[in-house]
């Protein structure tokens, strides 16, 4: 096949109009910051986007962002000369016989989504019409069916419901998978017959560890829900709960079988309560001798102070840890037993056949360890009193005061219990990884990712978000065209997502807006 | 606190502090030591990124001989004795870390001389550092061929580190050529076909994974590679696209060092990839450590690993105390780069008595070139040198200020919760343990 899908191509066809999209987007902005005198026309605000975000990229963008007075005639013409060079480029590069399913997925698509995401929106506000989603929903429909979805979305602007995206999403995953197949047909992902099973299989490797670490971006988004603050800890306090739950099983099972006479291994589920109600302790106590001052006005500079003092806690609690534990991995006994679950091959048809698929079993135990926990935190803010309060709280901190809610144990609750869930998702996990005293950096990371995503307070948000992350980072990694380097780009693809949602929906998938 | 339990607490702490140096020249107090105090400076990775638990073993392999030397009266130098101290900086794993740590050491600490440095980037990245300020340097365990091999020749666009006469880089540890070629030969000798490599993305993965492939594609055989980054927990996703291959591979060679190799080669044996009847699985050396590797890879058993360093039946007496110290110390077996550490001390010692100096760089340089001592590993020589610049045809260039004899031998568990020291050697076979050059799962040497 002549088509060349290197970085180059990928960047003229792909990343090129993206970018081009997000020029058309921000660009404008820069320029309505600026005094009447140096206002510069908005249309051609747009066009120095579309041009700069194409030929450079961020780079483009952020120049004429930053300095909008550069945009002169003789800087778009530049411009314009290299984005059609790079245009004719692309077209030189692309002689492959699918070429219009090439330029229409790679080229079309992505610029019709940043037409529509222009546009549509506009017209939303211009018929006075409800423009919740819109922009999400016209992006996803412009990148899917291109100039149709001005059919379907302008004159009528009806309601979007989730429904909307949804379908529109499939619809572009779907053609971008098509895309994909064209290109790499050997690919595990898309090479029948094994490919169903093969993105089953990966499917499955995602839910099971974003279940996992949605456990942790839970607790993390309930202490911002409530407090309005993100812990720098959280990846500390994970890292301690696992070891809280390694030395309460070293210790007690050493206590157990001396008392006993016989050798006892006690499993590593009861470390998981252990670990928590110890770190739940730990996150109470710090919040009512270091953060409660913060909400009492005790401190100027809360934002700063709060970022500071989880950051201090969390080097504080990796360090002790560190001359207590030692820096050599550790590791509990497993769950349980079977080392892994299997489903068989079956043969459905003379062509088709399905599996085996293979979850190792530590893992699908702690998975399932995690949804019970999740949804135990559910029913306790849904259906008790004081998650209610956490709740309210969370909403509108006077009018929970006012209806006898103390904001001030609302806050040490929370935060105990985010640091909670932490240590607990740690214990669960204990049993699974290497375990090593900054063994919580590379999770932490993770768990910011998810809470945006999932939109910041938001426990159903934290949980798709978690799973989402897990399978986008699984199907990332396995379908790779490059298979040495599927692995080294795992945390990326999650982040392309990140980037996405927050361009297209900067509160999450589940976050309300700030009012 | 009152005023009184205040000058109380002072007191008994100034009491405390007092007593810190009595405590030491009591130690010491059969020498008469000099006033001056020789400082050597120490790189080690402390904390993450870098491989911790190799930092921390060196940095106590480093205060164990500081300890030895002097209660050995410390270092002689016409006549007078001086203490030893080495001072620990903390690479974190990192090059830009690591240069501005060795700049510290040199520049405010004033050490006379270096030891140390687990990572190779930090290797490559700090040489010039001592290079510069002329500082005899006695690297421990960077693997990366071009640490020794840019003595004479060029590297990355850069002309050779001396342009003085004067290199005063060496380096006791094995290069990547010597580990890879050891492995990479018993693979071939096995008769594998078709062998993956799971490869860290750092200067050493990267170039010790392109000289095993070029071997072994030498020998016709197919090779795969999968890059990983360090610190990376989960690696069902690329593990189960090995398992989606129509053919398990003959073997899976793992370059990938620290906890990472441990939770890689875990996964691999849970998912049943390797080992197999089928697959090889060769993790990393530091599974040498069986403390830490059974209690991380309890589905290990049947991997094989490179070993780097004297093999434990081979142990000389002061290896053997020093062992003694580690395993109290860490309850493990001291690890090559732990005793590669403590020899490099007692090398910049004997180095300094024999220069007459130390603080005389280039004497110290000719006097490391000049080394015949044996200690935990061996003896230590180095081949070429100023003292013998001229590389023989077909001799490599990291041969260049390398000690040529580290000991590299494949090893391997046949039973669940071994100890290292009774893990079979199946390669070479001038040292096999077993008679065996692989144990198949499932048997018995």
């Amino acid at each position: 096949m002549a088509f060349d899908l290197n970085l180059t191509t990928l960047w003229l066809l792909f990343a090129g109009p993206l970018w081009a999209a997000v020029g058309l987007l921000l660009l404008p902005r820069a320029g309505s910051s600026k005094s009447a005198d140096e206002a510069i026309p908005a249309t051609r605000l747009q066009i120095a986007g579309v041009i700069s975000g194409f030929a450079l990229g961020p780079l483009g963008i952020s120049l004429f962002y930053i300095a909008p007075a550069l945009i002169r005639r003789a800087t778009l013409a530049a411009g314009i000369v290299l984005a059609v060079f790079l245009a004719s480029q692309a077209l030189v590069r692309v002689t492959d016989p699918q070429l219009p399913s090439v330029l229409w997925l790679l080229l079309a698509g992505p610029l019709w989504a940043g037409i529509a995401a222009y546009f549509i929106p506009r017209q939303y506000r211009a018929v006075e019409a409800n423009d919740d989603n819109v922009l999400t929903a016209a992006a996803l429909g412009g990148f899917a069916i291109g100039p149709l979805i001005f059919g379907l979305m302008w004159k009528h602007s009806p309601k979007i419901s989730r429904d909307w995206m949804i379908a529109f999403g499939s619809l572009g995953a779907w053609q971008i998978y098509t895309l994909f197949a064209i290109h790499n047909p050997s690919n595990p992902c898309v090479a029948a017959p094994f490919h169903i099973t093969y993105l089953t299989q990966q499917t499955a490797n995602g839910v099971v560890i974003g279940t996992i670490y949605s456990l942790m971006a839970v607790g993390l988004t309930l202490i911002y829900s409530v407090q309005g603050i993100v812990s720098f800890a959280h990846g500390q306090l994970y890292m301690v709960g696992g070891y809280f739950s390694f030395y309460f099983l070293l210790f007690g099972s050493d206590a157990l079988s001396r008392a006993t006479g016989v050798e006892i291994s006690i499993n590593p589920i009861l470390g998981i309560p252990v670990a928590g109600v110890i770190v739940f302790i730990i996150g109470a106590v710090f919040e009512r001798v270091f953060l409660k001052p913060m909400h009492d006005g005790l401190i100027e500079r809360v934002s700063e102070y709060a970022i500071l003092i989880t950051f201090g806690f969390g080097f504080f609690i990796e360090y002790t840890t560190l001359a207590i534990a030692g820096p050599f991995p550790q590791r509990t006994d497993r769950f349980i037993e079977i080392r892994r679950f299997t489903f068989p091959r079956t043969q459905i048809t003379d062509d088709f056949f399905f599996g085996p698929i293979n979850i190792i079993g530590d893992r699908a135990f702690a998975m399932v360890i995690g949804i019970v926990l999740i949804f135990a935190l559910l029913y306790f803010l849904q259906r008790t009193w004081t998650g209610r309060g956490l709740r309210a709280t969370s909403q509108d901190r006077q009018a929970a005061a006012v209806t006898g809610i103390n904001p001030t144990n609302m806050n040490t609750l929370s935060f105990g219990m985010g640091s909670m869930l932490a240590a607990m998702s740690g214990a669960a996990l204990i049993p699974i990884f290497a375990w090593v005293p900054w063994v919580g950096a590379e999770m932490v990371g993770r768990s910011y990712v998810i809470v945006v995503l999932g939109g910041l307070g938001s426990v159903p948000g934290a949980l798709v978000g978690g799973i989402i992350v897990g399978i986008v980072e699984a199907l990332g990694a396995g379908c790779h065209p490059d298979p040495s380097r599927g692995a080294a780009y795992k945390e990326a693809f999650a982040l392309v997502i990140f980037a996405l949602v927050l361009l297209l929906k900067p509160t999450g998938l589940f976050g309300r807006e700030q009012h | 606190m009152n005023r009184k339990a205040l000058s109380l607490s002072l007191i008994a702490l100034m009491a405390l502090l007092a007593l810190f140096p009595l405590g030491i020249a009591q130690a010491d107090e059969d020498c008469e030591f000099a006033d001056y105090t020789i400082t050597l400076g120490g790189l080690a990775p402390m904390s993450a990124p870098g491989a911790v638990a190799g930092g921390v073993a060196m940095d106590w392999a480093f205060a164990q001989a500081a300890a030895d030397i002097n209660a050995a009266c410390g270092v002689e130098i016409d006549g007078a004795h001086y203490q030893l101290e080495v001072i620990t900086g903390d690479s974190e794993g990192s090059p830009e870390r690591g240069q501005a740590v060795a700049e510290r050491l040199i520049l405010e600490d004033e050490v006379d001389g270096m030891v140390g440095v687990y990572h190779s980037a930090v290797g490559l990245a700090t040489m010039g550092v001592m290079e510069e300020n002329g500082i005899p340097t006695i690297f421990s365990e960077p693997w990366n061929d071009n640490v020794s091999a840019n003595g004479i020749r060029e590297f990355d666009g850069a002309a050779p580190r001396f342009d003085d006469g004067i290199d005063h880089i060496f380096r006791i540890s094995p290069t990547s050529s010597m580990v890879g070629s050891v492995v990479t030969d018993w693979l071939i000798a096995l008769g594998v076909q078709d062998v993956i490599l799971i490869v860290e993305n750092t200067d050493y993965g990267q170039p010790a994974a392109a000289d095993e492939q070029a071997r072994l594609e030498a020998a016709g055989v197919t090779v795969s590679q999968i890059d990983i980054e360090l610190g990376t927990e989960d690696f069902v996703p690329i593990l189960s696209r090995i398992q989606a291959r129509a053919m398990p591979p003959d073997a899976i060679r793992i370059v990938v060092t620290g906890e990472t190799s441990f939770n890689l080669t875990q996964q691999m044996a849970e998912l049943g990839i390797a080992p197999t009847p089928e697959t090889i699985c060769v993790t990393n050396q530091i599974a040498f450590q069986h403390v830490q590797y059974w209690a991380t890879v309890p589905d290990g058993n049947y991997c094989a690993f490179n070993r780097v360093g004297i093999i434990p039946s081979l142990f000389n007496e002061l290896a053997v105390e020093l062992n003694t110290g580690y395993e109290e110390a860490f309850g493990d077996i001291v690890p090559s780069f732990g005793m590669a550490s403590y020899d490099a001390v007692w090398m910049m010692k004997d180095a300094m008595e024999r220069a007459g100096s130390y603080s005389d760089a280039a004497a110290i340089v000719a006097a490391i070139e000049a080394s015949d001592i044996t200690l935990t590993q061996g003896r230590y020589y180095f081949d070429y040198g100023a003292h013998n610049p001229d590389l023989p045809e077909g001799t490599p260039a990291y041969m260049w200020h390398q000690w040529p004899d580290p000991i590299v031998t494949v090893m391997q568990y046949f039973e669940q919760g071994q100890s290292s020291l009774e893990a079979a050697v199946v390669y070479p076979e001038v040292y096999q343990t077993h008679g065996s050059a692989y144990i198949a799962p499932g048997t018995s040497p």
